[in-house]
């Protein structure tokens, strides 16, 4: 263990200044649930660390017809929030009790796949980051945030400070598949969600986890859905295509040929909890 | 580790190869990069620090280029040196016009050591193209805001500073 010095800031303002005062040789740690087990196996050595749990960045709340998360929220708090009932769903899927107590919701954003399933909702959600630096904040849709594996638009003196999610009506449908039921690393994971205009689709959003260097967007399959009724043509269409869409690896849990395939199946399932119920007959 | 990988950049050759040897202009397209000096003809020494999820620190780098046949083709060899460990490698380019376009073609071979060794070939390999996408696409925004005048960056062979 190299860590010689470690920062418990009670504000923003005071994260911030620590940061400025450190550079990027401080790592900053939420839940610490990706950053521990680095550093307990020898492959993270920070000299100095910041903990942003003390920080008063993990409040819920609704405002402005948005769901405004801070960073620091636990996975926990996020199942007891009712107003989105998706991201309810998403964080009740990721790890176990544990690690939704220690794990982050801003946090999340910075977990490597096959993890970062709670991410993959907020994109389907349309949901924005604040970032906070030296000079005040800045909001970014979450879609431009990522860059690449690992990589995000995150400055050197910044800090992830909140997410915000637009309220909507529009149904929304998440499902992640595993190697087992619960407790898993993903092979995929998919959420969904569509805005309808009469019983035409007006709008799409299918986003991916665990099949891509970060959470993505599905875009042609998204495109492939406007104007159709969800019909199950419409939805082989676009579960199809989403395989196009995606950028799939081979890990311990599966091959990239096979998150492929199951990007399909699992598009195809997501599309089908949204789709409009036949009327029983004699109605 | 292997990395290829190809790019097409809005600028002719002539000003890509030019950007690839100008101390100034790797400072503000490498990620993280924090100084850099040129210490003879053809070595560069280097300090990059990155903020990974986990994993923060600050790297040495060490680059020669070994080969040139300026602007269509140039070969580095180098080393990046921090506390989790050592990666040292050789890498080639190839530019080509494309109709006043340039499209750069690399293709490279590293071998890791320390600590870093011991983590998944796919975080590296992932990691590394990552980074290397991204300061492609800084030298691309670069090149169309600051078109070179045409010669290399001979007249600063030193420069040491802190990106804003």
């Amino acid at each position: 263990m190299t860590v010689s010095s470690y920062f418990l800031p009670r504000s923003l303002p005071e994260a911030l200044e620590i940061l400025q005062r450190h550079g990027p040789d401080l790592l900053v740690m939420a839940g610490g649930t990706v950053a521990m087990p680095l550093i307990n196996e020898g492959l993270s050595m920070p000299g100095a660390v910041m903990g942003l749990r003390r920080a008063g960045l993990d409040r819920i709340e609704r405002t402005d017809g948005a769901l405004r998360i801070g960073a620091t929220a636990t996975l926990t708090q996020l199942l007891d929030q009712d107003a989105i009932p998706v991201l309810r769903e998403a964080a009740r899927t990721t790890g176990s009790w544990a690690i939704r107590n220690m794990a982050t919701v801003g946090g999340n954003l910075f977990t490597p796949p096959p993890g970062g399933d709670v991410a993959v909702a907020l994109l389907a959600l349309d949901a924005s980051v604040i970032l906070a630096g030296p000079t005040g904040e800045r909001a970014l849709p979450l879609a431009d945030f990522f860059t690449g594996f690992l990589t995000n638009q995150l400055a050197p003196d910044e800090l992830l400070v909140e997410l915000r999610v637009p309220m909507t009506s529009d149904p929304a449908a998440w499902v992640k598949f595993g190697r087992k039921h619960a407790n898993t690393p993903a092979v995929v994971t998919v959420a969904a969600r569509l805005r309808w205009s009469g019983d035409k689709i007006a709008d799409a959003r299918i986003a991916l986890g665990a099949v891509g260097p970060h959470p993505i967007r599905a875009r042609q399959a998204e495109q492939r859905l406007v104007g159709t009724r969800l019909g199950p043509d419409a939805i082989a269409a676009a579960a199809a295509v989403a395989t196009e869409d995606c950028e799939p690896f081979t890990d311990a849990i599966a091959t990239d040929w096979y998150r492929r395939r199951m990007v399909a199946i699992f598009v195809g399932r997501v599309l089908e909890q949204l789709a409009p119920r036949a009327e029983p007959e004699g109605r | 580790m292997n990395l290829s990988g190809s790019r097409t950049l809005d600028a002719p050759r002539e000003a890509v190869f030019a950007a690839i040897c100008d101390p100034a202009t790797l400072l503000a397209v490498i990620p993280g990069c924090r100084a850099i000096e040129r210490t003879s003809e053809t070595e560069y020494r280097g300090e990059i620090a990155l903020r990974l999820p986990g994993i923060v620190g600050t790297y040495r780098t060490v680059v020669r280029m070994a080969d040139a046949d300026p602007p269509g083709y140039g070969r580095l060899e180098g080393e990046v040196v921090g506390s989790l460990g050592s990666i040292h490698g050789h890498a080639s380019f190839r530019l080509t016009d494309a109709d006043g376009r340039t499209t750069v073609d690399y293709d490279g071979q590293a071998v890791i050591g320390g600590p870093l060794a011991r983590l998944d070939s796919r975080f590296i390999e992932g990691l590394a193209g990552s980074l290397i996408g991204q300061g492609l696409g800084n030298l691309n925004t670069r090149l169309q805001r600051h078109p070179p005048a045409g010669a290399s960056g001979d007249q600063s062979p030193t420069i040491k500073e802190t990106p804003a």
